[in-house]
C-alpha cells in the first residue's frame, strides 16, 4: 500500500472505503491486460457498492482475459480534501493506480444528481472534464445507465454513451478500442467507427441549432453517424451471463445482499414511470436459473440474504414457483429472502404466507396518488379495495407496520387529490383495528412517504410542466394539515432536489456550461441534502442567463423537436403522446397481459415479449 | 459441541476494517468455510463468534483471540485449515485451540511502533518515554455521560525498548488493555507529541501479543 495514503487513512471517516482488497475483488497482472477499464460510480462507496448493474458488468469485462476492470468511487469530502492536499490523484481500489493512466472509464449514471460527482472525479483524477479537451484516445470516458436516455446536459464531457443494457455492447466497444489503439487511431477516428455499433452515442458526432423560443430546431449526425440511436437489450436473460461472485465490501452498505434480478420490463405502463417504459420489452428469467445462481452466490459470498429484485416483483409470472424452491434450501442454510417491490392487487394470501417463513420488517405498498380518478390518470391500475384488502391480508398475518407511497405534483392534481391520500391512509388505519384478531396491545402505524413527481423522458408525461418549487410546497402544507388520523406519519422529499432533478432530466446541451459552473463553484454530491448547494445552483443559472424553469415548468408542444428524440428506446413516441392524450381523460391502459397495447418496444426484441 | 479460540492475524491494509465490521466479515467467512458453528437461540440467531478485545482502526496484529463455538466433531486443525482458504486477503488464522484463560484475564497488550526517522529522533522518544510527565485524553463515560478524562499515560507504561530499524525506529511497549483498562499507541502517540510539541505518528504499529496479569501469553 502506498506509504503517502496510509499516512492519511487514519484521518478520515471509515478508511475501509478507499483500501480495496474485499473478498472477490479482481486482481490481475497490468502486464498481462490490454485494457484497463475504471468502472466509475459518482457517488460513496456505500451507494455504488449497492448496485446491481455495477456487479454484473465487473464480472463480465473481468472474465474477458485481455481487461482488467477495476472500481472507483467518488471519495467523501475529508478524503477529497486529503487527496488534494497530499497529491494523490483518483486511484482505482483493484490496483491503487491512477485513473488517468486507464483506456476506458465508465460511469454509470443513475441519477441526475449524480453529474457534478462526475466532474469531481475526472478532476481529482488530472483530466480535464471537457472531452475535446482530452486529445489522445486514451483514456476514453464513456457513460451508461437509465440517465443517459437524456445524457444531453452532460454530454460534452463524454465521449461516448451505451444505450440500454451494457452487457454486450460493452465488450463490443472494448474490442474496437483495442484494434484502433493497436493501429494507433486518433481519438476521432475510432468515435466514428464506435458510433456504428449498434447503441453506441457518440455526442461529438451531432449538432445542435436551436430556434429563437429557445427550442430544439434541430439534431444533425456527422460523419455517418446515424440519425436515431437504438438502444441495446439482453434478448434471453437465462444465457447471459450473471456474476457468480460479488465483491463483498467489509463496511455496512446499503444494500448488503445477494440481489437477483427475476426479470426486465413491466407490464405495468404507470404514466409517471420512466424504469416502466426505458427497460422493455419485458423478458423473464427462468426460475430454475435464479434458484442455481442464488445459492451460487450464496455460497461464494457468505451472504445470509437474498433480495429478488424487479419492477415489479409480484408481476413475476412464477414467483410461486421460485420462491417454493428457494424455501427449499434457504431456511436449513439460514438464508433470509426479501422481495421488495410488491404490488397491492396481486399480492396474494399465498405469497404473504411464504414470505412470513423469513424474517419480517414492515411492508410498503406504492398506491401513488390518493384519488380514484388520480390513480387512473396516472395508470396506476389500483383501486382503493385492493389496497384496502391487501392490507387486511398484512395485518392478519401479524404485520402493524404499513408504509404507502405517494406523488405530489401530478399532472391534473387538485387539493382534493391531496387530501385523498390522507383520507386513503385513514382507511388503511381503519383496517388495522376492524380486524378481530389484531395483537393485543399492539398499535399500527401507517407512514405516509409523498415524493414531488419529476415529468421524465421517454413517459407519457414528457411533455408535461413539472409542478413549480411553490405549488409543490403549497400541497405539502395541504397534506401536513388534513391528515385525518394520529396514526398516520408524513414525511415529503425535499422539493429543490427535486426542482433541479426536474431541470437536468429533460435539458439540452446549454446545461453543460452551468454544471460546469456550479462544480467550480463546489456543488457536489448534489444528491445528499446536506451537501446540496441550492443558492449556488440558482446564482449559477442565473450568472449564465440560463432559465432552469424553461426545462422544468414549461409544457411543451407534441411537435417540439425534443432533446431526446434522436435516442430510440423501443417505446414509440406514437404511443406516448396516445398515452398522454388518455392520461387527460382518466382513461385507464390495461396492463400488457390482458392487451398489448401497443408500445412498439418489442421491435427491439424481434416482436417477442414476455407477457 | 466445544469452543475454540482462534488467533487471528490482520496485517496490510485490512487494518483500516474497524472492529464491528471484522465481526461481520467473520461470519461471513464462517459460512463460506462451512463450518458448522452453533447459532444463537434468540429472536435473530447468528452464528456464536466473539472477538474478545478490540483492536484500534489502523492498528495490526499478530493474533487476536476470538472464540467461536463448534458443533459437531470438526477438528481445530481443520477449521483452521478451512477458514484460512476463506478469509480475505491480511488475514489468517495463526492458531486454533481450545481456550485456556478466560477472556477476563487479558490484562496487557504488547505492541511494536515504527516511528520515521524525518519525524522524530529515538533521544526524543526515549526523553518522552522516562518523563513520567506524559498525559493524553481519552473519553470515557460517567453513568450515561460522555465525559473527558486526562489520563496520566506515563504510569501505564509498564514496560518498553527502543532499537534502531533502518529508516525507522522500533518501539517496544506494554500497556493496559482488556476489560477494565485499555491505553493504545496511537494514545500514547498523541501523548508523546503533546510532550515534544510536535505532531509523532507512528507509520506501523502491531499489536504482537495479548498478556495476562503474570505477564504470559493469553492463551
Amino acid at each position: 500500500m502506498d506509504r503517502k495514503l496510509e499516512r492519511i487513512l487514519p484521518l478520515v471517516q471509515k478508511p475501509a472505503r478507499y483500501i480495496g482488497g474485499e473478498l472477490n475483488s479482481v486482481i490481475k497482472n497490468k502486464d498481462e491486460v490490454d485494457i484497463r477499464f475504471a468502472f466509475c460510480f459518482p457517488d460513496s462507496y456505500e451507494i455504488g457498492m449497492s448496485h446491481l448493474g455495477m456487479k454484473i458488468l465487473y464480472s463480465i469485462a473481468n472474465n474477458r482475459e485481455d481487461t482488467w476492470c477495476e472500481r472507483v468511487f467518488a471519495p467523501w469530502d475529508d478524503m477529497e480534501e486529503q487527496m488534494r492536499k497530499n497529491n494523490i490523484p483518483l486511484y482505482a481500489l483493484e490496483s491503487g493506480d491512477p485513473v488517468k493512466d486507464f483506456d476506458i472509464i465508465g460511469f454509470t449514471l443513475q441519477y441526475e444528481l449524480c453529474y457534478t460527482n462526475v466532474l469531481n472525479m475526472l478532476d481529482l483524477a488530472g483530466l480535464p472534464v471537457k472531452a475535446r479537451d482530452r486529445h489522445s484516445l486514451s483514456p476514453i470516458v464513456m457513460g451508461g445507465g437509465p440517465c443517459v436516455c437524456n445524457p444531453e446536459p452532460i454530454a460534452e464531457f463524454f465521449d461516448l454513451f451505451s444505450l440500454g443494457e451494457g452487457e454486450e455492447v460493452n465488450s463490443e466497444i472494448m474490442d474496437l478500442y483495442k484494434k484502433h489503439k493497436k493501429m494507433g487511431s486518433t481519438k476521432e477516428e475510432f468515435l466514428i467507427e464506435a458510433a456504428k455499433i449498434e447503441g453506441v452515442y457518440v455526442p461529438s458526432l451531432y449538432d445542435i441549432t436551436y430556434n429563437e423560443d429557445g427550442t430544439i430546431k434541430e439534431t444533425k449526425p456527422l460523419h455517418g453517424a446515424p440519425e436515431k440511436v437504438t438502444k441495446r437489450i439482453i434478448k434471453d436473460l437465462d444465457k447471459v451471463e450473471y456474476p457468480e461472485n460479488f465483491v463483498v465490501p467489509y463496511i455496512d452498505v446499503v444494500h448488503d445482499r445477494v440481489t437477483h434480478e427475476i426479470f426486465r420490463g413491466c407490464i405495468r405502463g404507470c404514466r409517471f414511470c420512466q424504469a416502466g417504459f426505458i427497460y422493455r420489452p419485458i423478458r423473464e428469467k427462468n426460475p430454475d436459473t435464479i434458484n442455481e445462481q442464488c445459492k451460487t452466490l450464496c455460497k461464494n459470498t457468505g451472504y445470509d440474504e437474498i433480495s429478488l429484485c424487479s419492477l415489479s416483483s409480484s408481476d413475476y409470472t412464477k414467483i410461486e414457483e421460485l420462491l417454493t424452491k428457494l424455501l427449499e434450501w434457504t431456511g436449513s442454510e439460514k438464508v433470509n429472502i426479501a422481495l421488495p417491490s410488491l404490488r397491492v392487487d396481486n399480492f396474494s394470501d399465498e405469497l404473504v404466507k411464504k414470505l412470513t417463513g423469513v424474517r419480517r420488517s414492515g411492508l410498503t405498498f406504492a398506491p401513488e396518488a390518493g384519488t380514484q380518478r388520480m390513480r387512473d390518470v396516472i395508470n396506476k391500475n389500483v383501486t382503493e379495495e385492493e389496497l384496502l384488502e391487501t392490507a387486511r391480508i398484512a395485518f392478519n398475518n401479524g404485520y402493524s407496520a404499513v408504509k404507502l407511497y405517494f406523488m405530489l405534483g401530478l399532472p391534473t392534481e387538485t387539493l382534493e387529490d391531496v387530501e385523498g391520500i390522507g383520507f386513503l391512509a385513514k382507511k388503511v388505519v381503519d383496517e388495522f383495528y376492524m380486524n378481530p384478531d389484531k395483537p393485543k396491545g399492539k398499535g399500527c402505524t401507517v407512514g405516509i412517504s409523498a415524493s414531488s413527481f419529476v415529468p421524465k423522458p421517454f413517459t407519457p408525461f414528457q411533455w408535461e410542466p413539472q409542478s413549480t418549487p411553490e405549488e409543490l410546497e403549497t400541497k405539502q402544507e395541504h397534506l401536513k394539515n388534513n391528515l385525518p388520523s394520529k396514526k398516520i406519519s408524513v414525511s415529503f422529499h425535499h422539493i429543490p432536489t427535486s426542482f433541479l432533478e426536474g431541470v437536468f432530466a429533460r435539458g439540452d446541451r446549454r446545461l453543460g456550461a452551468v454544471i460546469e459552473k456550479a462544480w467550480e463553484k463546489g456543488c457536489k454530491f448534489d444528491g445528499w441534502s446536506e451537501k446540496f448547494l441550492f443558492d449556488t445552483w440558482m446564482e449559477t443559472f442565473k450568472e449564465l442567463k440560463v432559465s432552469p424553469e424553461f426545462y422544468a415548468n414549461r409544457r411543451r408542444d407534441y411537435e417540439e423537436v425534443l432533446p431526446w428524440d434522436h435516442l430510440d428506446f423501443g417505446v414509440s413516441k406514437a404511443f406516448l403522446m396516445k398515452e398522454s392524450k388518455k392520461a387527460y381523460e382518466a382513461e385507464t391502459t390495461p396492463h400488457c397481459r390482458i392487451k398489448c397495447a401497443g408500445c412498439s418496444a418489442n421491435k427491439l426484441n424481434g416482436g417477442k415479449c414476455d407477457v | 459441541m466445544y469452543d475454540l479460540r482462534l488467533f487471528l492475524s490482520k496485517k496490510g491494509r485490512i487494518k483500516f476494517v474497524s472492529h464491528l465490521d471484522m465481526f461481520r466479515m467473520m461470519q461471513r467467512t464462517v459460512r463460506r468455510a462451512d463450518i458448522p458453528l452453533w447459532y444463537t437461540e434468540g429472536f435473530n440467531p447468528h452464528p456464536y463468534i466473539s472477538f474478545l478485545l478490540a483492536l484500534s482502526l489502523g492498528v495490526e496484529s499478530e493474533g487476536e483471540p476470538v472464540d467461536i463455538r463448534i458443533t459437531g466433531d470438526m477438528s481445530p486443525e481443520e477449521v483452521k485449515e478451512r477458514l484460512n482458504k476463506c478469509l480475505p486477503e491480511g488475514l489468517k488464522v495463526e492458531a486454533a485451540c481450545v481456550p485456556f484463560n478466560k477472556s477476563g484475564e487479558i490484562t496487557y497488550g504488547e505492541y511494536y511502533c515504527l516511528f520515521d526517522k524525518t519525524e522524530v529522533s529515538e533521544a526524543e522518544l526515549y526523553n518522552a518515554l522516562t518523563s513520567g510527565e506524559l498525559s493524553c485524553e481519552k473519553s470515557g463515560k460517567q453513568g450515561k455521560k460522555k465525559v473527558i478524562k486526562t489520563v496520566n499515560v506515563s504510569e501505564h507504561i509498564k514496560s518498553f525498548s527502543l532499537s534502531d530499524a533502518g529508516d525507522d525506529i522500533k518501539l517496544y511497549v506494554v500497556l493496559p488493555a482488556g476489560s477494565t483498562f485499555n491505553l493504545n499507541p496511537i494514545q500514547l502517540s498523541s501523548a508523546i507529541s503533546a510532550f515534544l510539541g510536535k505532531e509523532v505518528i507512528p507509520v506501523k504499529v502491531m499489536r504482537t501479543a495479548l498478556l495476562t496479569a503474570d505477564m504470559k501469553k493469553f492463551s
